[in-house]
């Protein structure tokens, strides 16, 4: 197959392509289990295969692709025909960064490939985490684990060769009960990255259990609880909410598409300028953020990007500073030509499509915050006059340029007089992104931080789901708006 | 085509019933293509032709599913995802009921949603339509942004528990034009939905987009105060409300487990405005119907609020077999939702603008990133984008910085609901994170609440 494929892509530039690259899937494999209060709603196997095409035409993009291999050249042949079209229609010639042909391989690190391990285990691990979430208090239960392997053969005119092997686990569970005032409570987890692998191993029953009882035990404190007050506060987040947070107001208003008004008629802008890069000061001196694609244990790690390029660890923010975005080979270019002054040296290899039918754009890789010098959370705690404790994402809303954000959140514990008082319900907070982060008085320690996943980020159009990962610790926010 | 396909889920059935196993075959096709804009380029131009099968096996109370897309001209490895569903079913958990299989009782071919002229749509169709929408308004500071996205939607059923087997095609487009402004930063859009070619009116997209940019580029840009407005929502942000709602509310599965904002206790009951009456009506082709459902059931008009009345929840099968409910031919890729309109002759912006009005009003067409804060309470949030207005009472026009609300489904829907535009239109929800699955609803061009709280008003754009 690799070799029709070459011969397409060399066909395809003796009829005028600058540029053309084919991902072909020869198998993408995953493996779903669910379990609703005891009943396996759904235990799935998927697999896909077939092969995306994308050519550069006279500065446009086309881009084909097909399930069926049985005419791998009608599939070129297209996406050369949909660029032609494209071409009849180009404000900015694409311009491809420079980068190295790359033959290599990337597997992700696993000791346990999960599609090895019998079914028999991974119903046992579900049945054992059902279990312990089927306790007094919890009227709904759900326990899933994803499994997901994917092989990628990537090539392009320009020489590259690289294979991918990827795998990766994704466990999660939750409960739900009714509280005192009949409403819906719940408590949900997905996993902290535990260890340095992404296989079967990286799930550790003691501490899903361990997990577990502490998610039924702050439920039944919910059911109880008063309602977060409406009041201005300081609000200190914990890794289960900061990860989602940095997601929305840190990782999307950086994506340099974005920035460049590529998502302008679906997902929305941002509030960043070329113009703000080595000077916006985006937070307080406290915020260092980083895109790290080489974290190793977080499905935002993939050895090299869609367009071919090595991943790598970037500074995005500096002591509060921005400095840097999440780019591919195409954005930095069109930035750097429109901003007349060299803003990005190179592809931050963070181009990336969710399967072979999608065409590669500018996605988060792993968008870290890093940890401070604060202590952990009881020091953070200690140091709040008055305050709440956020944990789990409960509902997220964003203005369209990223610029102001509606969170709730699962729980709130109040904080007074540096003192944790209780358990709180309904727990919203709000602000305007710039302002938020500048109030960012406290950062944890790397004994608070920790490697969430995303396993379901949508942008794009058509649109796309990503995998990623956020490195973050316990941080304060101060003057916070909260139960809105 | 079609015999091709039946002929595929025949031998597929043939092979389960060889094998002594019982399963259900789901065909998925889809033909895609998207035309994609970006500061007055077309930034990508895509196709995609992927066939999906699903098998799902029943073994008493266990079940199993497998999922491929693959190459439809390879038998061999589909039929090892029917032992694979197989082998997995044999170590299922037991669930708690039994899930129903399919029986189809008649074989259908159902073609109603499928226009072939659509279906044949062009590259260079789909560029002309573009430019002339953006005839005369783009500049150097307003560039075009947007989508042309068509397909074809090609499902198929078949089970071993009859010969017959379901057949459903269906074309569908949808359309968003945005023109933004690049150092001001505003946007406005707009937005069309087809099923048939002759749905297809660039004129009538160009005209809004003249109206709104002419708003913005003449009118004062302002911070509102927060507080109460009376305001008319577009198409989109009803049409978006109402797909939530569809979701948290008359669901019965939803329901039965906490997570509606409705009980059964309120059937029958008064829940909205005498003026609220929402229907799933799979005659409305504009919503892209089939006339069965996934079990085989007919599609039937399903009242699900008749003037504020809760009249019923909807049921899947797999609901409707957990919890003991009767399935109400909701085993669907998705409801038809049409909401009735009202009273008021108002059939574009520009006539609600240049209504006489007795009080401020706020327009806000389209809401951004809508999320459910309170599912018991049926709270939502959401912040306005694309072409908001302020229209004053005393005539003149303002343009508004994005505001946010955070209300609940009553505020909305309930008393305070004043009144909604005669005139509907089609508002396209299709979103393509995995299988096409084409899906509009039919709402009011405007719908008029009072009441409603701004909790935040952004400084600028």
């Amino acid at each position: 197959m690799k070799q029709e494929l070459k011969k397409n892509i060399d066909s395809l530039m003796a009829q005028g392509a600058t540029y053309v690259d084919a991902r072909w899937y020869p198998t993408e494999e995953s493996n779903s289990l669910m379990m609703w209060n005891g009943n396996l709603k759904d235990l799935s196997a998927s697999s896909q295969s077939g092969v995306g095409v994308r050519v550069l035409y006279r500065g446009a993009w086309g881009f084909s692709a097909a399930s069926s291999l049985e005419d791998t050249a009608a599939i070129f042949g297209k996406a050369l025909d949909n660029a032609r079209t494209a071409a009849e229609r180009v404000d900015f010639p694409v311009r491809l960064a420079e980068k190295d042909a790359v033959r290599a391989s990337f597997s992700s690190p696993n000791l346990i490939d999960p599609f090895t391990v019998p079914l028999t285990d991974k119903l046992e691990f579900l049945r054992m985490m059902d279990a312990k979430l089927n306790q007094p208090g919890v009227a709904q239960r759900v326990a899933a684990l994803d499994f997901v392997k994917r092989q990628i053969v990537f090539l392009d005119s320009e020489g590259s060769e690289i294979e991918k092997t990827i795998i990766d686990v994704f466990p999660s569970f939750q409960v739900m009960g009714v509280d005192k005032d009949g409403e819906v409570q719940a408590r949900k987890y997905k996993s902290a990255r535990l260890g340095n692998t992404r296989g079967w191993e990286s799930l550790d029953p003691e501490y899903f259990s361990a997990t577990a009882e502490r998610l039924v035990r702050e439920l039944n404190q919910l059911l109880v609880a008063e309602n977060c007050p409406k009041d201005e506060r300081s609000v200190i987040l914990l890794p289960g909410i900061m990860f989602l947070q940095t997601h929305e107001t840190i990782g999307h208003p950086l994506e340099l598409d974005r920035i460049l008004g590529y998502e302008l008629a679906f997902a929305g802008g941002s509030f960043v300028r070329l113009e703000d890069f080595g000077s916006l000061r985006y937070g307080s001196e406290k915020l260092t953020v980083r895109a790290d694609a080489t974290l190793e244990n977080s499905p935002g790690s993939f050895g090299f990007d869609d367009d071919g390029v090595p991943a790598q660890n970037n500074l995005l923010i500096d002591k509060g500073i921005l400095v840097g975005a999440i780019t591919g080979r195409q954005m930095v270019e069109e930035a750097n030509a429109r901003a007349h002054r060299q803003i990005f040296s190179g592809s931050s290899g963070a181009n990336r499509a969710t399967a072979f039918y999608r065409v590669p754009i500018e996605r988060m890789t792993n968008i870290n915050v890093d940890p401070g010098t604060d202590g952990d959370l009881n020091d953070i705690v200690r140091g709040t006059e008055r305050g709440v404790i956020l944990d789990g994402e409960k509902s997220w809303s964003i203005g369209s340029n990223r610029e102001q954000f509606h969170f709730a959140t699962d729980i709130g514990w109040l904080v007074e007089d540096g003192e944790i008082k209780g358990v709180l319900k309904n727990t919203t907070y709000k602000g305007d992104t710039l302002k938020f982060y500048n109030s960012l008085s406290a950062v944890g320690d790397e004994r608070t931080w920790e490697v969430m996943y995303v396993d379901n980020c949508g942008k794009g159009q058509p649109n796309q789901i990503m995998q990623l990962g956020h490195g973050v610790p316990v941080c304060r926010f101060d003057h916070v708006t909260v139960g809105e | 085509m079609q015999h091709n396909v039946i002929a595929l889920l025949q031998e597929l059935r043939a092979y389960a019933l060889e094998k002594g196993i019982q399963a259900a075959i789901f065909y998925h096709e889809e033909e895609s293509y998207l035309m994609r804009f970006a500061n007055s380029a077309i930034s990508l131009n895509t196709n995609e032709h992927l066939v999906r099968l699903q098998i799902s096996v029943f073994d008493g109370n266990r079940r199993a599913d497998t999922m491929l897309l693959a190459d439809p001209g390879q038998i061999e490895p589909l039929k090892r995802g029917i032992d694979t569903a197989a082998e997995m079913a044999g170590f299922a958990e037991p669930l708690s009921y039994t899930p129903s299989i399919p029986v189809y009782t008649e074989s259908v071919i159902d073609m109603q949603a499928y226009d072939p002229f659509l279906a044949c749509i062009t590259n260079a169709e789909r560029l002309e339509f573009f430019n002339t929408l953006a005839r005369g308004l783009e500049t150097e500071e307003l560039k075009l942004s947007g989508v042309f996205s068509n397909g074809i939607t090609t499902t198929a059923q078949i089970s071993t528990e009859s010969e017959h087997t379901q057949y459903f095609a269906c074309t569908d487009a949808s359309i968003t034009a945005v023109l933004s402004h690049q150092t001001l930063k505003w946007e406005v859009n707009a937005l069309q939905s087809a099923q048939a070619k002759t749905d297809l009116d660039p004129e009538r997209l160009r005209g809004e987009l003249a109206f709104l940019v002419r708003q913005y580029s003449e009118q004062p840009a302002v911070q509102l105060p927060l507080g109460k407005y009376t305001v008319v929502f577009g198409a989109a942000a009803v049409g978006d409300v109402l797909d939530m709602l569809n979701w948290f509310g008359p669901n019965g599965g939803m329901m039965k487990r906490g997570y509606s904002f409705l009980s059964e206790a309120q059937l029958g009951k008064q829940v909205f405005s005498p003026l609220f009456t929402l229907t799933d009506d799979p005659r409305c082709l504009p919503t892209y119907p089939v006339s069965r459902d996934l079990m085989g059931k007919r599609r039937e008009r399903f009242p699900l609020f008749e003037a504020g009345v809760l009249k019923a929840f909807f049921w899947n099968q797999d609901d409707a077999d957990e919890f003991g409910a009767e399935p109400t031919g909701h085993s669907v890729y998705h409801n038809n939702l049409v909401l009735s309109g009202g009273e008021k002759a108002l059939g574009s912006l520009e006539e609600l603008a240049a209504l006489p009005r007795e009080e401020d009003i706020l327009y806000i067409p389209y809401l951004h990133y809508m999320n459910i804060v309170n599912p018991t309470a049926g709270i939502l949030t959401g912040s306005s984008r694309f072409g908001a207005l302020l229209l004053r009472k005393d005539g003149s026009v303002a343009v508004p910085y994005n505001v946010r609300i955070t209300q609940s489904f009553a505020d909305l829907f309930g008393e305070r609901l004043a009144w909604l535009s005669r005139e509907q239109c089609a508002y396209n929800v299709s979103n393509s994170y995995g299988m096409r699955n084409p899906r509009a609803l039919l709402v009011p061009r405007f719908l008029c609440v009072r009441g409603i709280e701004i909790s935040h008003s952004n400084s600028s754009y």
